[in-house]
């Protein structure tokens, strides 16, 4: 007996809801996504960035020193892009840029990189202890790669950029490179 | 691993011509004192392999090349200290992959300026570079 195709096309929506793919579709999507670790630091203003506070926005972090000088600003860039793709839905995004190199980047340094790529972008470091703290609390390295008595050293950071939803879950990983149309349909999808 | 892309067969061409050449050179804008990467493709028109051994600038005090990596979770850079450039192909440096790193830009980069590095070949020949300042 034929199928009514009405009934067909309704089974394969509720598959696809049921595989939750009306959520983020690209990147490394956490299955059961849980509160994200803490993060605060300082703001030029002497207030505060806690990551706890943001709730009602998403939040997209990235890990990186702003001497880094290939793959941080790709991301970056890539960022702005799809900043500007999602147009006035961008205004529910935060965009941090975290430094794990603060011997090198003062919270000034930190927050002038990341305004360089957009003037919403926020930059945040902090002093080691605070950073250290940060590297404990999500799981990750962070060191620098030759001779630190020099200025060149590199830093070897996460590769991801780490996405938080807007009840505050770590949600979904981006590798650098992510196709930017990819990253903003995500991102419409979490707002 | 390699990130290094070869970017097609190129035409050969005429005796006595440098086979080496560049195009599409571009760098971000950048700060006095920040860190830098250029891109270019690097092409060898002619019949004969060669390799890429040094890159120096004048537009900062440490040149080097780089390639960046993901190891696992972690993103590190290694130093390429020689590049095969095959004959009759291209070789790119791009965002993600190989770059040339300027540490301690001795000027600010402007959108719009033009920088120069120099590429040094184990055949002796050299090439000059031309990349173009871009906004981030």
């Amino acid at each position: 007996m034929p199928v009514p195709r009405l009934s067909l096309i309704a089974f394969a929506c509720a598959a696809l809801m049921a595989a939750g793919c009306d959520g983020p579709q690209h990147g490394a999507v956490i299955e059961r996504p849980a509160a994200a670790p803490p993060l605060e630091l300082q703001t030029l203003d002497g207030g505060s960035f806690r990551l706890a506070d943001q709730a009602g926005d998403v939040v997209l972090l990235y890990f990186g020193y702003t001497h880094c000088p290939d793959v941080c600003p790709t991301v970056l860039a890539d960022w702005a892009r799809a900043r500007r793709l999602l147009g006035a839905k961008a205004a529910d995004v935060k965009f941090v840029f975290v430094s794990v190199d603060p011997a090198r980047d003062s919270p000034e340094v930190a927050h002038a990189y990341a305004m360089q790529f957009d003037s919403s972008f926020v930059g945040l470091s902090g002093p080691e202890a605070a950073i250290d703290r940060i590297k404990r609390d999500w799981g990750f390295a962070a060191f620098p790669e030759g001779d630190t008595r020099a200025n060149d050293y590199g830093v070897a950071h996460p590769a991801s950029t780490y996405v938080v939803d807007r009840q505050g879950r770590l949600r979904v990983l981006y590798h650098p490179g992510v196709i930017v149309e990819d990253l903003a349909s995500d991102l419409r999808k979490l707002l | 691993m390699t990130l290094l892309a070869a970017c097609g067969r190129v035409a050969a061409d005429a005796p006595g011509d440098n086979p080496l050449a560049s195009h599409a050179g571009w760098t971000r804008t950048a700060d006095s004192g920040a860190t830098a990467a250029v891109y270019f493709m690097l092409t060898n028109r002619g019949s004969v392999a060669d390799t890429l051994k040094g890159v120096s600038s004048a537009e900062a005090n440490t040149v080097g090349m780089h390639v960046s990596m993901q190891q696992g979770r972690m993103m590190q850079m290694a130093p390429v200290t020689a590049l095969p450039v095959p004959a009759e192909d291209s070789v790119a440096f791009q965002p993600l992959g190989a770059h040339v790193m300027l540490t301690g830009l001795r000027r600010p980069l402007v959108e719009g300026d033009t920088i120069a590095v120099k590429l040094e070949f184990g055949s002796g020949r050299t090439l000059e570079v031309r990349a173009g300042v871009r906004r981030p």
